[in-house]
This record gives structure tokens, C-alpha cells and sequence, in this order.
């Protein structure tokens, strides 16, 4: 009974704020509902019996990925930036196609509807997480880890300061 | 839903007022104490003129914060600059859900009482992630108060606390290896009862006293002073550089709220040091019978324990001049980050060849 | 217990907002900010199904979705830095340099 609140609750603070992000015009203003809206998603998931997946996902997208996002609207001073509107023929178009999408998607999901779940509890916690992690999906553990380095190289190559002498237009 | 047991309820709403209690009442004892102890160690004599040794000093400052007005600059973000410090507070009250501050112990019922308020399995990877909360408290306001100054602080200082939160986490890992899990109270179980050394000398089971822990405590220790934006690490508010950084523009409450969140935060990570490292409640060379002399006991071991460690936050404050943004970034990154990776590895040597 | 279908909708519709998003504005960092979104819409899915079935997989695949999401996040906004130092706009209609 008090999950059901606790789920429509947090299911209209990720979609209102959601919707903040796609209609207010101003980035900071968006990325922080955006925040609120993965705190809403954590919160999803620990009704869906995954707590350290919500831990994580309060841990990496919201503490750090959000946070860059934020970094990145400051510095660049973006608020201040005016966003030139959108023409009414493409705001029209976008939001009737994802409309039916999204209608369409809706339907089917709630017409194929499952709701017999397995007995027992979900064994989810971190223990079990890992143990498959190690001896399953060791090999694709590694390559994201490479495939960080080569993030972490590509980031800072972009942004011009490899610590090797530059000309003054990349500053 | 059948029947609420209201006898869970009422103790778990005990549980709540106690450590909100505690957590409330840091606050004026530590200003106190920072006060004098700063005084102490300056050769000074500090506040002695509000009450004897000068204890209401704390009132008289509570005082002063409702009394003052409350402004807005105009050129501030409103939404934003009223929220931002209760994103330091929330952190700040939260965190310490998880953390246990006394021993179990059975009431005449039967019922076994866990002085801890949230006993979930993932214990501390809530405190991280509510941590990383904080951050945006900083951001926030160095960003809404429209002030280029508080600006370069809210940045410098929220950089250097997610850059110390990497190192934080590796470190804590090898304490929670040792244990086998994510829980505290599982970490302080691990602590208790002790070990022999050489034969000749018995020692608590702390993890403190195992080698394999000492580079992840040092670690820790000085990503706790990162983390809480306290000197030697103190760019949030760099006195004498940004004025006083992210919060310069702030006034009387919610001024008040970033001191005490600050405080507040101290106190958490000192909850923290004596949980993973320095063994919880536990009391050294005594085993606690679970009864209620063995709680009430080890809630003193744990608050001696971090009252200690508070006091080291205050001497530590006065001794080590505050380093350049720049190298306390490379050390953050270049020098803690790698050794908190060494310690994990060097904790699972010990852990394979059953050293530990 | 909640069903799980209702979880697949909430997802479907955080999916359909983020869609909206990247359609409808101009501005480089919330285009990135819809895709996170759309992201996060899938990860529920994953996490759904996964207590669905009582397997760990959907699990892992959720955990590896926000590795490789970080590093994208990375990614991008430091191409998006350079974009914005190089043309001093946010538009993204304004880097059109390879359009026919």
C-alpha cells in the first residue's frame, strides 16, 4: 500500500522535472531538475529491490556525471547565452512524432502487461552483483576500463591542455 | 499490511531524536571548542567574558545569527541561493543513519535493540552517495551569489571535494574488504575481540593496528579533511584570499546553516574514521555483555572515540599552513589516489594469505 | 508488489520526454542533458525486467551503461567546449560547416 504511494509519488517527481528540463529555458535551471529527476530514478529502483544499483546510479549520475554537466554550464557563463527559438514547424513536428512514439510504446507496454513475479526475494545486493561481475562479464569489466582511459585521453585532448607547449588559440 | 508493531516504531523514533540530538548539539560545543582550543594552541586566552571559561560563547553567537538581517543580493538567483544550504545541511544530517553508535543489546522484552537508525546492507555506499549531494550545495551558492569571488570559490572548492571523494571511497574499501561487506555494524563486529602479536602482546582487533591499513588511513584521514573543506584544505573559504569564498554573500540563518553543516560534517567523518578504522563502539580489551551496562559503555568508547578525533580536526586547523589550489589538487590526484589503489591491493595479499 | 509493466511505462514516458527534447531545442548542453535522460529511461527498463526474471544480468548491464554514460558525458562536453570556444554560440543549427 505504501509502496504504491511512494511509487506515484516519485514517478510524478521524475516526469515533472523531466518535463522542466525539456521547457525551461535555462541550462542550470535544467540540469538541476534533471538531479532531481535521477534522485527520483534511485528511488525507482530501490522499490525495484536493487538498492546498490540506486546507490550507484545517486553516486555516479547525480553526484558526478551531473555535476560536470554543471561545471561545464558555469563556466562557460551558458545562462546568459539567449537560445534562439525554435521554429514553430519543428516544434510542431518534434513534439506530435515523440508524442505518438511515446503513445505507441505506452500501449503496447501496458496491453502485454506481466505481473506474476518469481517466489523468494531478489537477491541483488552487492556480493552477488560482483561474484557475477568477476566471472561472467570480466572481459567487458576490463574494456570499460579502457574504454575510460581512452575517454579521459579524448577529453583532455579536446580540450586543449595536454600539458604539451601550445599556441595561444587553444588556450 | 497487518498490524504496525508500534513498539518498533516508537524505539526506531527514539533512535531518531537521539542522534538528531546529538548531531544539533555538535554544533555549539564545537564552535566552543574551536575557540578555545584555537585559543590554546595561539597562546591566547579566547572567549572567557560570556559565562565562566566562557561557555555560553555559543548562545551568544545563536543569538547573533537569528538576530541579524537577512538579505538577498539583487543580482542573485533567488530559488537557487535560498536552497543552497540546505544541500550542505541534508548531507550533512543524513549520513550518520548508517552508522552505528552502540552495541546491540536485548531489552528485558526479548527484542534485540540495534542503536543504529538505518541497518541497510549498503550501508556506507549511502554516505558516499549522499556526500556527493553536498557538492552542489557549494556550487549553488558560489554560483547564485552572483559574486565573481564566491564564483572561483564555489568551483575550487567543489573540484577539490569530488577529486578527495576518489580517494575517500578506494581508502574506505579496504576497511569494508576485511569485513566482507558494505554494512558498518558488519565492520565493527569485525573489530571486536583481538589478536596476538608475537606472542607477547595482545591488541583489539582494530583495524588501525593491522599494517595492512595504515596507508588506506592516512588516506582517508586526509581525504576526511578535504571532504569537510577544513584547513589544511580549506579553499571554500580561504580567509584572507576570497574573503570568505562560496558563502561570502550569505547572512545570518543561512550563514548559520552552512557553519553548522560544516560542523556537522566534522563530526560524521569522525563517525566514520572511528567506525572503518579505529573499531566503532568497541571497547579494547573488554568484551561488552549485551546487556544495558554494555551499551551505555559503548556508547561512551564511541563518543570519547570521536570526540577525540574532533579535537584533532580543531588541532590540526592551527598547525599545517593551507596549501596552493594547485598542488593540493596533484596530491588529491597524483600521490592519494594511487596509494589508496596500492592499499587495496596490498589488503587483498593480506586477506589470501589469511594475515588479517 | 508493484507490477512490473507500470515501471516500463514510467520509462517509456521519461523516454518519450527525452525524445521531445532532442527533437525540439537548439541548445548543445540540454540536447546532451535529453540524451542522459533517454539514458536513464533505458536503465529502468533494465533494472524492471531484471527483478522481473530475478537476474543479476540486467543488473550489470545497467552498471556498464552508466561507466560508458560517464565517459560519454566526458566526452562530449569537452567537444562541446571546443565547439562553443571555436563559434561562440550554444546553437547547434550553427556548426554546419559539412552540410551540403
Amino acid at each position: 500500500m505504501i509502496s504504491f504511494a511512494i511509487f506515484f509519488f516519485f514517478a510524478a517527481i521524475a516526469v515533472i522535472f523531466a518535463a522542466m528540463v525539456v521547457l525551461h529555458r535555462n541550462p542550470v535551471v535544467g540540469a538541476l531538475s534533471l538531479v532531481a529527476s535521477f534522485f527520483a530514478l534511485a528511488v525507482m529502483y530501490v522499490l525495484l529491490e536493487a538498492p546498490f544499483l540506486a546507490a550507484l546510479q545517486v553516486i555516479v549520475y547525480a553526484g558526478a556525471i551531473m555535476v560536470l554537466f554543471l561545471f561545464v554550464i558555469m563556466l562557460l557563463n551558458l545562462q546568459h547565452q539567449e537560445e534562439p527559438r525554435t521554429r514553430p514547424v519543428q516544434q510542431f513536428l518534434g513534439y506530435t512524432t515523440s508524442a505518438a512514439f511515446g503513445l505507441a510504446l505506452i500501449y503496447y507496454l501496458a496491453k502485454f502487461g506481466v505481473t506474476k513475479l518469481p517466489e523468494g526475494a531478489f537477491i541483488s545486493d552487492a556480493r552477488t552483483v560482483g561474484i557475477k561481475m568477476f566471472e561472467a562479464y570480466i572481459f567487458p569489466f576490463e574494456m570499460v576500463s579502457i574504454l575510460l582511459l581512452a575517454a579521459i585521453v579524448g577529453a583532455l585532448l579536446l580540450s586543449g591542455r595536454t600539458g604539451v607547449a601550445k599556441d595561444e588559440e587553444t588556450s | 499490511m497487518h498490524g504496525i508493531d508500534w513498539v518498533d516504531v516508537g524505539l526506531s523514533g527514539l533512535k531518531i531524536a537521539v542522534v538528531l540530538g546529538a548531531m544539533l548539539n555538535v554544533t555549539p560545543i564545537m564552535v566552543w571548542v574551536e575557540r578555545r582550543g584555537s585559543a590554546l594552541i595561539q597562546d591566547r586566552p579566547g572567549p572567557n567574558r560570556v559565562g565562566p571559561f566562557g561557555l555560553f560563547q555559543s548562545f551568544a553567537d545563536a543569538l547573533k545569527f537569528i538576530l541579524k538581517e537577512d538579505m538577498l543580493p539583487a543580482k542573485a538567483n533567488k530559488v537557487l541561493y535560498t536552497i543552497a544550504p540546505m544541500f550542505g545541511l541534508i548531507p550533512a544530517l543524513t549520513t550518520i543513519a548508517v552508522v552505528p553508535w552502540g552495541r546491540p543489546f536485548l531489552l528485558p522484552g526479548g527484542r534485540l535493540f540495534e542503536p543504529i537508525i538505518a541497518n541497510v546492507n549498503i550501508g556506507i555506499l549511502l554516505i558516499f552517495a549522499l556526500a556527493s549531494m553536498g557538492v552542489y550545495g557549494i556550487v549553488m551558492a558560489g554560483w547564485a551569489s552572483a559574486n565573481k569571488y564566491s564564483l572561483f570559490g564555489g568551483i575550487r572548492a567543489s573540484a577539490q571535494m569530488i577529486s578527495y571523494e576518489l580517494s575517500l571511497t578506494l581508502a574506505a574499501v579496504s576497511a569494508l574488504m576485511v569485513a566482507g561487506s558494505l554494512s558498518l555494524p558488519d565492520v565493527v563486529w569485525r573489530q571486536t575481540g583481538s589478536f596476538v602479536l608475537f606472542n607477547v602482546v595482545k591488541l583489539p582487533a582494530w583495524n588501525i593496528f593491522s599494517p595492512a591499513m595504515w596507508i588506506a588511513f592516512v588516506v582517508f584521514f586526509v581525504s576526511a579533511f578535504a571532504e569537510t573543506n577544513r584547513l589544511p584544505f580549506d579553499f571554500a573559504e580561504a580567509e584572507a584570499e576570497l574573503v570568505a569564498g562560496y558563502h561570502t554573500e550569505y547572512s545570518s540563518m543561512k550563514f548559520a546553516l552552512f557553519f553548522m553543516s560544516e560542523y556537522m560534517a566534522m563530526a560524521t567523518m569522525s563517525a566514520l574514521i572511528t567506525t572503518l578504522f579505529l573499531g566503532g563502539w568497541d571497547i579494547p580489551w573488554y568484551n561488552e555483555p549485551p546487556n544495558a551496562l554494555g551499551f551505555a559503555l559503548s556508547v561512551l568508547a564511541f563518543t570519547v572515540k570521536v570526540s577525540a578525533l574532533l579535537f584533532i580536526f580543531v588541532w590540526v586547523r592551527w598547525t599545517i599552513p593551507r596549501l596552493k589550489y594547485d598542488l593540493l589538487m596533484k596530491l588529491g590526484w597524483k600521490v592519494f589516489l594511487p596509494l589508496a589503489v596500492i592499499n587495496i591491493v596490498i589488503v587483498a595479499l593480506f586477506i589470501a594469505k589469511r594475515w588479517i | 508488489m508493484i507490477p512490473t509493466h507500470w515501471f516500463l511505462i514510467l520509462s517509456a514516458i521519461l523516454f518519450t520526454i527525452g525524445v521531445c527534447g532532442v527533437l525540439t531545442r537548439k541548445n548543445g548542453i540540454t540536447i546532451f542533458m535529453c540524451i542522459e535522460l533517454m539514458v536513464n529511461a533505458v536503465n529502468l527498463t533494465f533494472v524492471a525486467y531484471a527483478r522481473q526474471f530475478h537476474q543479476v544480468h540486467g543488473l550489470l548491464f545497467v552498471f556498464f551503461v552508466m561507466a560508458i554514460a560517464a565517459a560519454e558525458a566526458a566526452v562530449g562536453l569537452a567537444i562541446f567546449i571546443s565547439l562553443f570556444h571555436h563559434r561562440h554560440t550554444i546553437d547547434v543549427d550553427e556548426a554546419n560547416l559539412m552540410r551540403w
